[in-house]
């Protein structure tokens, strides 16, 4: 079927908006790491210099063994995410119940406390349980805002999944396994990407909560990068935003094939 | 089924959230005292600022929600029948949400500040002969800054989250429609509307709260007076005097049963504007 | 089905990566609770004890400094050179924690309090100014008293170890490196600065919106609206004979004028003062970028830094008002849950050292922070030596300009007053 003029215009609106809104803040990034003196009115800068980045990958930053405390950090977290939501969605989604609607603003609690507030009790809380100062208790601590989101996102995947499909499945003799394997994750998959995905990345951007919990111990990337950006380099703050954003980024594709549109 | 979740939030959160609210109702006091009092929120009555901040508050966060919204879900129009051949689009989307709201407000700035790329660009053609002639685009009386700092960010979210929506639904009901002989319009209203309406009020209300409660955007783009709540109330908690501080809490648990209470008004208004008898997610 | 195969090889995969990092995370990453096995150090021990003892005690221990870490050469220097040199001389493991803001750490240490945990605590100095310190000694989360048995505090003014931003030190921080108010401007576009504050109104008036000023409670903001407090305090007064200390009908007298003054500049400020920067990276963005020409802060060598990182033209400089800039100094303190308060002793009395300010200034460009009285002649020509930025004022120079910081009441009624009176207006 051909498509109307419209939809090619739109489409090709859209595309350009999001390929601008990806690639422009990126470029300039990019161009602030790497520029000197590029102020007013100079369209260009007048002058190119590697020293953010040289110092970036110098031992003094510490880079690496940020990238590693941030990436074991995330993805725990972001697995305990789903592993905990999946559940809680399902019954959300399923389920009718008494308090059903105090369950979801509890669950919602996170996610409504201004976050200086959530991240000075939880720290005070964590204290009283010996949470701190431990990779565990870090972990625990961005669970806690990963969460409300995961499973506000999957319960919305899971009310559009007839429950009915996975009885049958039942019924017919399959596994718990091949249930899920066959008849529930093909039908939440884009969900449980995205859910999985925005797990990561809050988790990934935790500053105050990782210091305080952290006690400085666990020393994740935002860290680092967030002495540089409140006033301190521009230009090292934006070589570490870069460095900060390509592992979101690596997570984000190999995450993007389970939104393509059902066959 | 329910009980990791809740356990998760009533272990962990539940504790810490009392007791940030037991400072702001007199108690753990940073200055010693340790008793009940209600003078923390009674003196947030008196003060003339909290309203002005409110205000503020309400129509920015408002704002930034409903034109993320709209400009989310016709990113996500836009983008389906791409999003079905290629998963590029994803991941181009996914970027600006990877990267963190400061750096977001610090690509604006370069780009719209009077001294900004733009203004540059004007200077160069001659449109311009110093930056103050540029119109105020940050740091101005509406919060334009800020609003369209919040919309770059949140509508690929709301993009996103609705071409997930997209992705398990396909285009069946849309074409059943068509068959039916339905106009684009008519199936855009009463089909597809319905339809994504649950990923686009889920998101919508996710961004709310976010906006209601984040201060490092409005800190950045916005003006000292009038503030945005958030802004206000982290300024108080961090004040050199610790005496403020249970102030600041009170202002910021006023801001959270806010919140709470128009994602609720939310909730129920979307759900009778697209015809469910409960909320849809409830 | 080939899909569904993948998700399997997927999730195991994360499993393995994850169990992986978490495995050597344990291992590895937390067992950095290298600390002492020994009881910590207490300040009424410390009180009766001899420094050799302290030393003594410190040596093969590890120290953990919360410094300010958004400087590269700072960092590069703390980090090898430093920590070299304290491992070399007192066998100290020197180990520093990023810290964006060191409010954070003071947020820290307050929730640690509140929690009871008062000892075992994850730093054991910190880098601290004027305003956080006072909410620390506030709060009770600090060591101490400390400062003043250490050996190298004779080499540092009496101001300094009296009074930090008006708040009484009473020994709770030492003093440590030194700091100025100083204004910026770029010769480029303004030849001759305006020198007083009477001035800086007159070329306000006549150079609408090219000036501002951080709003309150910004440090720097605080500073430049303190400086017309002075200035007005100091009328009819004389000049040795002030006193810092607060006295009602004095502020009264004085927070009149000044706050006329701020209301009638206000007009001429950038945007028409219906805002002011957010914070000074904001106003140096400004600065750099020809929107106002001066931007203000207490690092004398700020100017200099900044034209080093291609920030600033070369054409920038700093001055300092005839009527005075208020001095101050940056200072070290000592957690209260310190594990190991001995070693930070001992690293801070290194940092307090000619020898050591000395180094700095060459590497850093710090401007040096000793009196000259407790220094050997040889250590006096080395400070004539160090190098300066080429926007920063000599020793000298700023000297002569010195103010003292007020008590720190004026500091809060007139943040109070400066916000009801002049940036709601």
């Amino acid at each position: 079927m051909k498509k109307p003029t419209t939809t090619k215009v739109a489409e090709a609106l859209a595309v350009i908006a999001v390929v601008g809104l990806a690639a422009i803040p990126l470029a300039l990034l990019a161009s602030r790491s790497l520029a000197q003196s590029w102020y007013w009115p100079r369209l260009a800068p007048p002058s190119w210099s590697l020293r953010a980045w040289r110092y970036v990958f110098s031992p003094t930053a510490e880079v690496l063994p940020s990238l590693a405390a941030s990436l074991s950090v995330a993805l725990a977290v972001t697995l305990s995410a789903v592993i905990v939501a999946l559940p809680a969605s399902r019954a959300l989604a399923w389920q009718e119940f008494r308090g059903k609607r105090a369950v979801i603003f509890a669950l919602l609690a996170p996610v409504l406390t201004p976050p200086l507030a959530a991240t000075m009790g939880v720290h005070s809380l964590f204290l009283r349980y010996g949470l701190t100062d431990t990779w565990v208790g870090v972990a625990l601590s961005h669970l806690i805002s990963t969460v409300p989101y995961a499973t506000l996102m999957l319960t919305g995947s899971f009310s559009r999944l007839d429950p009915d499909y996975e009885a049958q499945a039942r019924t017919l003799g399959a596994k718990a396994i091949d249930v899920w394997r066959n008849v529930t994750f093909p039908a939440i998959a884009p969900g449980l990407a995205v859910a999985a995905s925005f797990a990561f990345l809050i988790s990934w951007s935790q500053y105050l909560t990782t210091l305080l919990v952290g006690g400085g111990r666990v020393r994740t990337l935002p860290l680092t990068l967030v002495a540089f950006q409140r006033g301190g380099d521009e230009a090292i703050a934006a070589a570490l935003s870069l460095v900060f954003l390509a592992p979101a980024a690596a997570v984000a594709f190999s995450v993007a094939r389970f939104l393509k549109e059902n066959q | 089924m329910l009980a990791p979740a809740l356990v998760v939030i009533g272990v962990l959160f539940a504790g810490g959230l009392a007791l940030a609210g037991a400072q702001s109702l007199g108690y753990f006091a940073p200055t010693g005292e340790n008793a009940l009092t209600l003078r923390h929120y009674v003196s947030l009555g008196d003060d003339p600022e909290v309203y002005a901040s409110l205000w503020l508050t309400l129509k920015l966060a408002t704002a930034s929600t409903v034109i993320s919204a709209a400009a989310g879900l016709a990113l996500a129009l836009g983008l389906r029948g791409v999003a079905r051949r290629s998963r590029a689009i994803s991941l181009l989307l996914q970027l600006p949400l990877s990267l963190p709201h400061l750096a977001m407000a610090g690509a604006l700035i370069t780009v719209i500040a009077p001294s900004g790329l733009l203004a540059r660009v004007a200077y160069a053609l001659g449109f311009i002969q110093q930056p103050a002639d540029f119109p105020a685009l940050i740091n101005d009386r509406f919060g334009a800054g800020i609003v369209l700092s919040y919309v770059l960010k949140e509508a690929p979210f709301v993009a996103l989250m609705t071409l997930a929506l997209l992705a398990r639904l396909g285009d069946e009901y849309e074409q059943a429609a068509r068959t039916l002989g339905a106009s684009a319009w008519q199936r855009f209203r009463h089909v597809t509307l319905p339809l994504l309406a649950p990923a686009v009020v889920s998101s919508s209300l996710m961004v709310f709260a976010f906006i209601f409660g984040a201060f490092e955007t409005p800190f950045i783009l916005g003006r000292p007076f009038p503030a945005m709540l958030s802004v206000m109330a982290q300024q108080r908690y961090l004040d050199v005097n610790l005496a403020a501080r249970p102030g600041a809490i009170a202002l910021m648990v006023v801001s959270a049963l806010l919140t709470a209470a128009l994602a609720w008004a939310y909730l129920r208004l979307t759900s009778r504007l697209i015809g469910l008898e409960r909320p849809f997610i409830l | 089905m080939k899909t569904v195969k993948k998700n399997d090889s997927i999730i195991r995969f994360l499993f393995a990566i994850i169990g992986a990092l978490f495995f050597s995370q344990t291992l590895t990453g937390c067992g950095n609770t290298a600390t002492s096995s020994r009881p910590a150090l207490t300040a009424v021990q410390f009180g009766s004890a001899r420094w050799e003892e302290v030393v003594a005690q410190a040596a093969g221990g590890e120290v953990n400094f919360a410094m300010w870490s958004g400087d590269e050469a700072r960092n590069r220097y703390y980090q090898s050179s430093v920590a070299g040199r304290v491992k070399e001389l007192y066998g100290v493991t020197l180990r520093f924690t990023p810290v964006g803001d060191t409010a954070d750490v003071v947020n820290k240490l307050l929730n640690e309090k509140g929690a009871g945990r008062t000892a075992g605590g994850t730093i054991d100095m910190v880098w601290i100014n004027g305003e956080n310190f006072r909410t620390a000694k506030q709060g009770g989360v600090l060591w101490g008293p400390f400062a003043e048995a250490l050996p190298n505090i004779k080499h540092f003014a009496e101001d300094a170890r009296r009074r930090d931003f008006g708040t009484p030190v009473e020994g709770y921080e030492a003093p440590y490196q030194r700091a100025q108010f100083v204004i910026a401007y770029d010769t480029a576009r303004v030849p001759e600065p305006p020198r007083s504050i009477e001035k800086l109104r007159e070329w306000i008036k006549s150079h609408p919106g090219r000036f501002t000023y951080l709003a309150p409670p910004d440090f720097t903001g605080s500073a430049f609206i303190r400086h017309i407090l002075l200035f007005y305090l100091k009328q009819g007064t004389d000049e040795a004979a002030f006193d810092v200390s607060f006295d009602e009908r004095r502020y009264q007298h004085a927070v009149a004028p000044t706050i006329a003054y701020l209301n009638e500049i206000k007009p001429y400020l950038w945007r028409k003062g219906e805002t002011y920067p957010a914070s000074p990276k904001e106003a140096d963005r400004l600065f750099a970028n020809n929107e106002i020409d001066f931007t203000m802060s207490y690092g004398p060598s700020f100017a200099s830094e900044r034209i080093a990182r291609g920030e600033y033209p070369l054409t920038a400089r700093t001055f300092v008002f005839d009527d005075g800039a208020i001095g101050n100094y940056s200072y070290l303190a000592i957690p209260f849950n310190a594990s190991n308060p001995a070693g930070a002793l001992v690293v801070i009395n290194h940092l307090m050292s000619p020898a050591h300010a000395l180094d700095q200034g060459r590497a850093l460009g710090s401007l040096f922070p000793l009196l000259s009285a407790g220094l050997t002649p040889d250590e006096r020509a080395a400070v004539e030596a160090l190098p300066l930025g080429p926007a920063t004022l000599t020793v000298a120079e700023m000297a002569k300009h010195q103010l003292p910081e007020l008590d720190a009441q004026y500091l809060e009624r007139l943040e109070k007053d400066w916000r009801e009176k002049a940036l709601r207006q």
